[in-house]
């Protein structure tokens, strides 16, 4: 006990001074919680890369309100449990938001943490729920599932026109409630559902269900989950000879999904929010040449891009309210409309949501580019 | 019915795949009374250096007989390699020690080649190509089977006939099977204890690399963390046929691979876990050693 006493006192003493050493620093810290590792790095990279180019950019500039901003990059993996502990982490790191996460999961999981102690978060998650808690901390810089989700329906229904609905989803917060919203969807629209199941994500085998699949002779099948498995269940679809086409929630919008299911992948329809080099805007042929240029490669999918544009949307913030003071920049962020984004104009709904619902279908063709086929 | 003859083929598929990797966890198991639990992560290492082997030696080539016979080959011998040095670094020394420290030493040595992986080729998914086989597909009254799956039925079931034959029909195979039953009296016929401990490494590794490649072929998209799904499917597939015995091993991973198909294709994919390891509790309530182990049977 005559030990650890005098070591005790030393390292509460260590504690005090990092602490102050963090709050009278005189920078503005911007954290990052992303997948930087695990199945979604590739998407989780994206939004660390393009947060730091931002930064980097508006460093050189002189900074916000004369500091420099800072990263703080904590990897969740695309867990809830992890996403729990980096919630902690860059709360005890004093960051004034948190761009993040990538998953509707890690996101929800992180979120109370970030409201109890006033951190502004902002996320590409489309859960319905992640916007029911109506924390003041936290804006959505997509959309909503069920926006997505009543889009879908109608093309599936009425434009499409088919006639067998099959419904799959993962067991993740986010795919079990855009898989449930648009199956609510296609019943609202006078569709037939025939069937709605659940595979788990990272299984690799998905025989099992598509083959259960085949007996019912749908002519489409949608999947709500992540590119990861989407591309798997695609490839294995045609190779199990059933004839349905295929169609893709917004996660499965990604490189990989193109590369995992190979030759299958040609015909696949995909709906998501216009992809990078879709968007219209300037700021976006801007953002993406930089950012091709700095990292060699172009931001895997718009969600990087729908981060950067929250992390605009704060940083703007800041600067017309000249504070630093959390409330005060939410309650702006409330009221917030038409900022120029690099995804189209931000504006924020009083519960955090983004207003917009601009979505598009995509047909993969055989070089794996992408066509426009709604409208 | 030929929605039940299509579970059946996928099962199978996914089942053979289990029993080789299962294999490794049992053949440790049976001589060394060890449970390497490193062996799901070297099937793992086994996808990624198997995909590095094609892509420097084979990629602009195209595909042929010889590319994937060489491929195989080579990453066999790879991960043969690495399982023999896994023995010498993390288990040898520890032969004495209590089983614990081995067990620990084991989920180390995971971890170790689990990160491993991670640094080497990078956190993201690898894809293998898809060209490494052809594409044919058969169609037989409705039950689809691709040259893939036949290539995994094939492969495995020689490989398990032959390693089922050279365990009980050769001098080597027979002082196996004397150190798995006592390893001091082996010493004293004059058995190397010390060999036969690296050629069951040797074995049961390069049966890994085969399942790690055919996992990579089949599925395509591989990443760092997978050993682990397949490893602890195996794992379990080597204790419900008795953990030690090699047919049991075998056994064991193909009614994994069907058990799961068929729950998967009739009750929910989201139950099969759930029935997986319920079947693993009910075996062990009444058969503690396994479907095909006995007490009294000599476990290699």
């Amino acid at each position: 006990m005559r030990r650890i006493l005098p070591n005790l006192a030393a390292s509460v003493a260590v504690c005090a001074l990092l602490v102050t050493a963090g709050s009278a620093a005189d920078v503005i810290k911007i954290g990052v919680q992303a997948p930087i590792t695990g199945k979604y790095a590739n998407e989780g990279q994206s939004i660390d890369n393009g947060v730091r180019l931002v930064v980097d950019q508006i460093n050189a500039k002189g900074g916000v309100l004369g500091k420099q901003l800072e990263v703080v990059t904590c990897d969740d993996e695309g867990a809830a449990q992890k996403a729990a502990i980096c919630a902690r982490r860059l709360v005890n790191e004093n960051v004034l938001a948190v761009i993040g996460s990538y998953t509707s999961g890690a996101t929800e999981a992180a979120q109370t943490t970030y409201y109890r102690n006033k951190t502004l978060q902002t996320s590409d998650g489309t859960s319905n729920s992640l916007t029911e808690h109506k924390y003041w901390t936290f804006f959505r810089n997509s959309f909503k599932n069920s926006d997505q989700a009543t889009f879908t329906a109608k093309y599936l229904v009425n434009e499409k026109g088919y006639k067998k609905i099959v419904v799959l989803s993962d067991f993740s917060s986010y795919s079990t409630d855009l898989g449930d919203s648009v199956a609510k969807a296609i019943v609202a629209a006078g569709g037939n559902l025939i069937y709605q199941g659940k595979v788990k994500s990272g299984t690799q085998n998905f025989t099992a269900v598509l083959t259960k699949i085949k007996s019912m002779e749908p002519d489409a099948i949608y999947y709500s989950g992540y590119y990861t498995d989407g591309g798997l269940i695609r490839a294995q679809q045609q190779q199990l000879g059933i004839e349905a086409d295929f169609i893709g929630g917004d996660s499965n919008d990604n490189p990989d999904f193109m590369k995992l299911a190979g030759s299958s992948a040609e015909g696949t329809l995909l709906i998501n929010f216009p992809t990078p080099d879709f968007l219209p805007y300037d700021l976006a042929k801007d953002f993406i040449a930089d950012y091709t240029a700095k990292y060699g490669i172009a931001p895997s999918s718009v969600w990087a891009l729908m981060n950067i544009d929250g992390l605009r949307a704060i940083v703007h913030a800041v600067e017309m309210t000249k504070s630093e003071d959390t409330k005060v920049i939410s309650d702006y962020l409330h009221t917030l409309r038409d900022f120029p984004g690099i995804t189209g104009p931000v504006s924020f709904r009083e519960d955090g949501e983004r207003i917009n619902t601009k979505f598009n279908v995509y047909e993969v063709q055989a070089d794996n580019s992408y066509k426009i086929v709604n409208e | 019915m030929d929605i039940f003859l299509q579970q059946l083929v996928n099962g199978l598929t996914i089942g053979s795949l289990y029993a080789l990797v299962a294999l490794g966890y049992t053949m440790v198991y049976g001589v060394m009374k060890l449970i390497n639990f490193a062996h799901g992560d070297l099937v793992a290492l086994s996808s990624f250096v198997g995909l590095t082997v094609y892509t420097n030696m084979f990629a602009d080539g195209g595909t042929s007989i010889v590319a994937v016979i060489t491929v195989f080959m080579f990453t066999a011998a790879i991960i043969a390699v690495v399982g023999v040095l896994l023995e010498r670094l993390a288990y040898r020394p520890l032969r004495t020690a209590p089983r614990l420290s081995a067990v620990v030493s084991a989920l180390g040595a995971g971890l170790v080649i689990q990160n491993s992986i991670m640094l080497i080729w990078g956190p993201n998914m690898k894809i293998f190509p898809s060209d490494l086989f052809p594409s044919t597909i058969w169609d037989i009254n409705g039950v689809v089977i691709t040259f893939t799956q036949v290539m995994i039925l094939g492969t495995s079931s020689i490989l398990m006939i032959a390693l089922y034959l050279f365990i009980n029909r050769t001098k080597m195979g027979t002082a196996i099977r004397a150190v798995a039953i006592d390893q001091d009296a082996a010493k004293l016929m004059g058995i190397n204890v010390n060999k036969i401990v690296m050629i069951i490494f040797v074995i049961g590794s390069a049966l890994g690399a085969v399942a790690g490649l055919f996992i990579g072929i089949y599925y395509r998209g591989i990443t760092f963390d997978m050993g682990w799904t397949y490893g602890l499917s195996a794992f379990v597939a080597a204790i419900i046929g008795g953990i030690g015995n090699i047919p049991g091993a075998m056994f064991g991973g193909l009614m994994l691979g069907l058990f799961n198909a068929l729950i998967s294709g009739y009750i929910s994919s989201a139950w099969a876990e759930t029935f997986t390891f319920m079947l693993l509790i009910i075996v062990l309530i009444f058969r503690p050693t396994g479907i095909l182990g006995e007490k009294t049977a000599e476990k290699v």
